[in-house]
């Protein structure tokens, strides 16, 4: 067990981190992810405070569709955090900021917390879909980013099409009385008990960020490469000035992806070398159990482009790589490995 | 957690087989399962002369890396070369197919100060 944003989360279940992984990259893991927290935000007002405060723009979606987005900065338009919004009803929006950021969000976007009502389970994996048909088929069928509100053995619950693991699934907020005996149903139906660490193995070849790592204090949208979290079409939103002001200069640096050639782990911290000379810094690595190779996130200058020789210093010692284009894996590459 | 009797250990989670000369060692089932998966490990060289509890090996996990310090004295004359790309045998199997190295002792003697099973399995229950 591990404290995490003030939570204590298993990093492992007894199968460990790797076997947790290739359950969600080849058949379904589940995961106990009610840290994320919930603030729910209400009323007539409630889609203009919104769109004011985040950066993304809800009239992209709509009713019983999530969206990604970020809540900035205004002094410098750096994310203070990156969540997701359910928006389940024309006038209900679930707002899921990261465990530790919480009270920061609720600070921006008003509305009540209640985290310590419901737990979050979230399926994943190829099979995630064919697993909840025999437990919970509605929200089987809840499709990539919709929302619906559904019954569960006569308690309500709000399942999404989302996930941070780069496969097909859901996430189910899930009325905190009935959450253990839906997780039990899941591990009967199938699903492999994952902790934290396969869910940053599996987040990292998916390439997306961890607030923390690569977004955060100091760390804008567009240096990380989410310049399409940002609606410009919106007429305001906090940290837009700041923001527009990056987006003109051109960011200074740029997330990409390291792949290196051996098995040993890139960590976050380690310098990134151009030609023997310092050009940047490792904010997340570890091993990619897809590729068995160590994979990393990393901010290095905008002209250094993909494809690049790199090479990490780990601790002294200097690992061979390359820059790459994120996702380390997808759907879609993963069946042409599997080839 | 195993910890077999016919084996010697060190206070930093090594353990020390002894074959006439020489001592087999690796890391023990305790240390294995609080590393997590084993995904690297970086291997001494032959022909390295060790201290005992100088830094000879780092075994990185998923969650994090760790040092693997010499048990005894003397000169690496044998390493396993197969974990290079079988790391998972530290966690598999951490008495057998996981032992990292055999070290030629410099003294047999240091081979008793170390603990024996009864003193190891003391320490890690504290």
């Amino acid at each position: 067990m591990a404290a995490f944003g003030g939570w204590t989360m298993p990093l492992a279940y007894p199968q460990g981190t790797l076997a947790e992984h290739r359950a969600c990259r080849s058949g379904v893991a589940l995961f106990d992810v009610s840290h994320l927290g919930t603030v729910r935000v209400t009323g007539t007002g409630a889609l203009a405070l919104l769109q004011d405060a985040l950066t993304n723009d809800l009239r992209r979606i709509g009713p019983g569709q999530a969206q990604y987005t970020h809540l900035l900065d205004p002094a410098d338009g750096s994310v203070v955090d990156d969540l997701l919004v359910w928006w389940v009803a024309p006038e209900r929006f679930d707002v899921m900021p990261n465990a530790s950021n919480t009270a920061q969000v609720r600070r921006a976007v008003g509305g009540t917390d209640v985290t310590s009502e419901r737990a979050v389970l979230a399926v994943q994996g190829p099979q995630a879909r064919s697993c909840l048909a025999s437990v919970f088929p509605e929200a089987g069928a809840v499709g990539r980013f919709a929302v619906r509100e559904l019954d569960w053995q006569g308690t309500t619950c709000v399942v999404a099409g989302t996930g941070y693991t780069g496969e097909d699934g859901v996430e189910m907020a899930v009325p905190e009385a009935a959450a253990p005996a839906l997780w039990d149903a899941l591990v009967g139906a199938g699903a492999v008990p994952a902790g934290l660490g396969a869910r940053d193995t599996l987040r990292l070849e998916a390439g997306l960020p961890l607030h923390g790592h690569e977004l955060g204090p100091g760390i804008t949208p567009l240096q990380a490469g989410l310049g399409w979290v940002v609606g410009w079409d919106k007429p305001d939103f906090r940290g837009r000035a700041a923001l527009e002001g990056e987006r003109a200069r051109g960011p200074r640096r740029l997330l990409r992806g390291v792949e290196l050639e051996g098995r040993r782990p890139p960590r976050a911290g380690s310098a990134v070398l151009s030609d023997g000379t310092v050009v940047g810094t490792v904010t997340s690595g570890n091993f990619s159990p897809t590729l068995e190779r160590g994979i990393g996130l990393c901010f290095v200058p905008p002209d250094l482009e993909v494809g690049a020789s790199v090479e990490i210093d780990l601790r002294g010692t200097r690992l061979p790589g390359r820059l790459v284009r994120l996702p380390f894996v997808s759907r879609r590459r993963k069946v042409e490995a599997g080839r | 957690m195993d910890t077999p009797d016919d084996l010697r250990y060190s206070s930093d989670h090594e353990w020390v087989r002894v074959e006439g000369g020489t001592a087999r060692m690796g890391i023990t089932d305790y240390a294995q399962d609080a590393l997590g998966d084993v995904v690297f490990v970086q291997l001494p060289s032959a022909g390295a002369a060790v201290t005992a509890g100088s830094s000879i090996s780092e075994v990185e996990s998923t969650k994090s890396v760790s040092e693997v310090y010499a048990p005894v004295t003397g000169t690496v004359v044998e390493v396993n070369d197969e974990l290079a790309d079988q790391p998972q045998h530290l966690n598999e199997d951490p008495y057998g197919d996981g032992w990292i190295c055999v070290i030629e002792l410099a003294d047999r003697g240091e081979v008793d100060r170390l603990l024996d099973a009864e003193g190891y399995r003391k320490l890690v229950d504290d």
